[in-house]
């Protein structure tokens, strides 16, 4: 292991709460996902009070498709299912299955933003524009907003993974694999919402 | 689980090691049917549309338990402050959808 050892000389069972850095880190970084939670919120709420007023353009009925939208769905839930296989093969110290695991966490969160890039590209062509109408704005607004995090988690943890290559697992590396894990979690949660409120009550009506 | 740790350590580990992947394939399977169950409803379409909206909060809701629970580790020790914070954020969501519903819509 490397210079960052514990005072034992062995890693902790969860090196992520070994040093008072590491639990700050956490609690730090729940307290941001409360205000990311109401970032996603007002998104939310414009979206909900907008979503009938589609003007001339197409309506969510018209667009959405319930299998990409499913696939997606699924893709998502495997990826977070994933980075939390990585966080126990941390709690286990085994460095090489944990960065495979982030790995596919990495490669299923890329095949989503494919997915979704996909499918802004089909609505476009649908002339479902940015401009086109209140619905469309909230709606790119809403969704876009998601996918530019899960692209900034694909980045966070393609970066984590160049340091654990570097510095190795200790209790410095440990909170940021298990914090970047949290946040992975997090923007599940909210495609939870966003399948339930934007796609499925598109669908209903 | 690595043979290399000294007695004491591996006995720490062992002590702590409660946690396998079981409850989380648990989680899993429980959001996947929680999803599949919402998008039947939808897919089905015969159902009345108010019941649908119940069906899909309720089941949207449900999954973010089992999420936050098991995946995001709240029902672990020590997790009083995230769950404040995370609260805190929750009911200011609530209170901006409801004002921005009011506000649009009536």
């Amino acid at each position: 292991m490397s210079a960052h050892e514990h005072a034992d000389g062995h890693l902790p069972h969860e090196p992520e709460k070994a040093t008072l850095e590491g639990r700050n880190k956490v609690l730090g970084f729940w307290l941001f996902l409360g205000a990311e939670t109401v970032l996603f919120g007002t998104l939310f709420a414009a979206f909900i009070a907008l979503r009938h007023q589609t003007l001339d353009g197409p309506t969510a009925d018209h667009l959405f498709e319930l299998p990409m939208v499913f696939a997606a769905t699924m893709i998502l839930l495997f990826s977070s299912l994933t980075s939390v296989f990585a966080v126990q093969a941390m709690h286990r110290h085994q460095t090489k299955p944990m960065v495979l695991w982030l790995i596919v966490t990495i490669l299923l969160g890329l095949c989503f933003l494919g997915l979704e890039i996909y499918e802004f590209n089909t609505y476009v062509s649908e002339g479902h524009q940015f401009s086109t109408s209140a619905f469309s704005s909230s709606f790119y607004t809403l969704v876009g907003f998601h996918g530019a995090h899960v692209a900034f988690g694909v980045l966070w943890i393609g970066l984590l993974i160049a340091q654990i290559f570097k510095k190795g697992l200790t209790v410095v590396t440990a909170p940021k694999i298990y914090v970047s894990a949290i946040y992975w979690h997090f923007i599940d949660v909210v495609w939870v919402f966003i399948f339930t409120v934007v796609y499925l009550m598109g669908k209903v009506g | 689980m690595a043979s290399n740790h000294s007695a004491s350590s591996g006995e720490e580990t062992r002590r702590h090691r409660a946690e396998g992947p079981q409850k989380h394939i648990v989680a899993f399977v429980m959001s996947l049917a929680l999803t599949i169950i919402a998008f039947a409803a939808v897919a089905a379409g015969e159902i009345n549309q108010t019941f649908t909206y119940i069906i899909l909060v309720g089941m949207a809701i449900l999954q973010v338990f089992v999420q936050m629970a098991f995946w995001m580790h709240m029902k672990d020790r020590g997790h009083l402050f995230p769950i404040f914070g995370i609260l805190f954020g929750i009911v200011v969501v609530f209170t901006m959808v409801i004002m921005a519903l009011y506000w649009v819509w009536w």
